[in-house]
């Protein structure tokens, strides 16, 4: 029993020895992308040899994550995960790691010291500026598919405030100005949803009540696309005539490009910044090299493909 | 100081007013309906009002807040203010739509509904209904009776509600959206041909505007706004009062919240936000006294038509939407100083 026991234990000490233990905080466990995001690490971590995560949930605390941190640090992990609380509040987290020495990756939110990271210190996301890129441009192939030199559009935009809003919109501008769009795109107007399903609707039937001929619908997100459609398809538009954009790729959109109205969004791959995480840290673990901006990039989902999603976010 | 001979007052001033307060907002309204048709003229050779389905949009577009507003004037009549209607609006819809779910979705099981495993898709339309009266006579009554009996101020009761419903908005399926509901349940938002949110505002705007004038529960609910100390020593239970009045404001919430639900084929747990705050922007405009006791429904419907009026208006000129905000500010300051004018006025003629 005793020998049992023993052996046991250093089974266990064998294992924990060999394992590459990776200490990983989430800012909240009960969050849908995120928790996407977390069972992607967890998924990658099960296909590796001797790799053991520990995962905390800092419910959204700034205090409580950096305990964690701290908790890991003297635990004596290889490296750490952070999907930080609150990303101004990073350089204290980066400051311990880099003072004991074990490498650090943020993951999906931007730490604000991202431009001073140390060495072994990495950020893993999503370019934010790809999704309204990749959704215009899809866009403006639909619209030359469909025989057109010259298009007008509205824009939905999000909430004037946030950043993802300004950069969505002001991606659209970019690609409709360059030279890779291929139609000639008038934008008709461009107005605020807040991100709001039914601030869209109440726009887009403003909208049609001017009359104004339009061939696409370019929106900052799903909502106020799905709330477009509705209203297009209240007033008997013919769905078939417009092009339709979003991005988020929620589970009502996909619905929507199933049914055949909505024709374009764009999907930030949540496990797949977990799995990138987990490989970053992994590496710095091993003490080679990591960029300090790791992207994953966003997917364009299209009538094509958007049964590969469906199981997705 | 001379709250004691105010109620007296009043009436006499009502009986030789010259001329209604919901002229004033009425004037309003044309009057900014031809400044749009004349720009609309002026710059796109098109007529502003002149189109079904602009007159459609700008009632439709303050029919569910209008919902709200018709609730809200009458605790503002009784002195009071409701801050929490835009979260009860978030709490019911996330609530009830959680019961008004379909079982498939494009011809797949839709297994991501709330109840699923319980089964609980594909119920009878009363269900949701009655799920989300009950919620909104719930958060009312709650209201009212903290109200009534602890004495604390509305604005802090219902900016309590404020909080905590959104809380359970955002509690119930921890942020996720509720959608798919099933095809009876779409009627209320979209049935009619698309007028029924329209048609649920006017007609409970049109009954308790009746109520209001007609029955004990209006007079009651004018007295307690003119000088709550004189309608209890007249034999009014006051108490009693206030709380059927924010019970009745949150029942017209959850009703805004099944309309919402209902035309965006979607709960989600941000709906209502700011709800609270255009409602009671709709009935300032439309001449509501915050300080209680004077007002009418028919005022707060001009109030959410003006409201209507400008947000397409502003659409329809294609005024960028960052001047939009700002301007509608003024406009909601505008309307509570020429109230203010027009009362001192009356005071003293």
């Amino acid at each position: 029993m005793k020998t049992f026991l023993i052996a046991g234990f250093a089974a266990l000490m064998g294992t924990s020895a060999l394992a590459d233990d990776i200490g990983v905080s989430m800012a909240k466990f009960d969050d849908n992308f995120l928790t996407v995001l977390r069972n992607g690490m967890i998924e990658q971590a099960k296909g590796m040899e001797g790799v053991n995560l520990q995962v905390e949930d800092a419910q959204n605390d700034v205090a409580k994550q950096l305990d964690q941190i701290n908790n890991f640090i003297a635990a004596g992990v290889k490296a750490i995960i952070v999907n930080p609380v609150d990303t101004s509040a990073t350089q204290a987290m980066s400051d311990a790691a880099a003072k004991a020495n074990i490498p650090l990756v943020y993951v999906n939110r931007q730490p604000i010291n991202v431009d001073t990271l140390p060495d072994n210190q990495a950020f893993v996301a999503s370019n934010e500026q790809e999704s309204g890129t990749l959704e215009t441009k899809e866009v403006c192939r639909l619209l030359k598919d469909a025989g057109k030199t010259e298009a007008g559009a509205y824009v939905i935009m999000g909430e004037l405030s946030n950043q993802a809003a300004v950069q969505r919109t002001q991606d659209i501008m970019d690609v409709i100005g360059g030279p890779d769009c291929g139609v000639k795109i008038n934008i008709l107007d461009k107005q605020t949803s807040n991100w709001n399903r039914d601030e869209a609707q109440n726009l887009m039937t403003n909208w049609l009540s001017t009359g104004t001929k339009f061939d696409a619908v370019i929106a900052n997100n799903d909502e106020s696309a799905i709330g477009a459609i509705q209203a297009m398809k209240a007033a008997g538009t013919d769905m078939k005539a417009v092009v339709v954009g979003g991005v988020d790729a929620t589970q009502d959109a996909l619905a929507a490009m199933q049914a055949g109205d909505l024709d374009v969004t764009v999907f930030q791959d949540a496990a797949g910044q977990g799995a990138g995480a987990l490989d970053a840290a992994l590496k710095l673990a091993k003490g080679e090299k990591v960029d300090h901006k790791v992207y994953i990039p966003f997917q364009l989902v299209t009538p094509a493909n958007v049964a590969d999603f469906l199981k997705k976010n | 100081m001379s709250e004691a001979i105010s109620t007296g007052g009043a009436l006499e001033r009502q009986a030789r007013r010259p001329r209604a307060a919901e002229w004033n907002v009425l004037m309003a309204l044309v009057g900014i309906t031809a400044i749009f048709e004349v720009l609309g003229w002026i710059l796109y050779g098109q007529s502003f009002v002149w189109n079904a389905q602009r007159l459609y949009i700008i009632i439709l577009q303050v029919s569910i807040v209008g919902i709200i507003a018709v609730g809200v004037t009458q605790v503002i009549l009784t002195g009071g203010i409701d801050l929490s209607s835009g979260s009860i609006v978030g709490a019911t819809a996330m609530i009830a739509m959680s019961f008004a779910q379909a079982g498939m979705r494009n011809g797949q099981d839709f297994t991501q509904a709330v109840f699923w495993n319980q089964g609980w898709v594909d119920l009878p339309v009363i269900v949701p209904l009655v799920v989300a009266l009950a919620c909104g006579l719930l958060a009312g009554v709650v209201n009212g009776a903290l109200i009534a009996y602890t004495k604390i101020p509305p604005f802090i009761a219902t900016l309590g509600m404020m909080v905590s419903a959104r809380g359970v908005a955002n509690w119930w399926t921890k942020g996720q959206p509720v959608s798919n509901p099933t095809e009876a349940y779409t009627f209320f938002g979209n049935g009619l041909s698309g007028y029924m949110p329209v048609v649920t505002f006017l007609v409970l705007a049109a009954l308790f505007q009746l109520a209001l004038t007609y029955t004990k529960y209006g007079k009651h609910t004018y007295a307690i706004g003119s000088n709550a100390e004189a309608a209890r020593i007249s034999g009014i239970n006051v108490e009693r009062h206030l709380v059927l009045v924010y019970a009745i404001a949150g029942v017209l919430a959850a009703i805004a919240a099944v309309v919402v639900t209902s035309k965006n084929l979607t709960a989600q747990a941000s709906m209502g936000v700011m709800y609270e705050l255009d409602a009671i922007a709709m009935a300032v405009i439309g001449g509501i006294s915050l300080s209680g006791g004077r007002g009418s429904i028919i005022g707060t419907v001009l109030g959410a038509l003006i409201f209507g009026v400008i947000i397409s208006g502003f659409t329809f000129l294609k005024i960028d939407a960052f001047y939009q905000q700002m301007i509608k500010g003024v406009i909601i300051v505008g309307a509570v100083i020429l109230d203010q004018a027009r009362q001192r006025k009356r005071g003293r003629g």
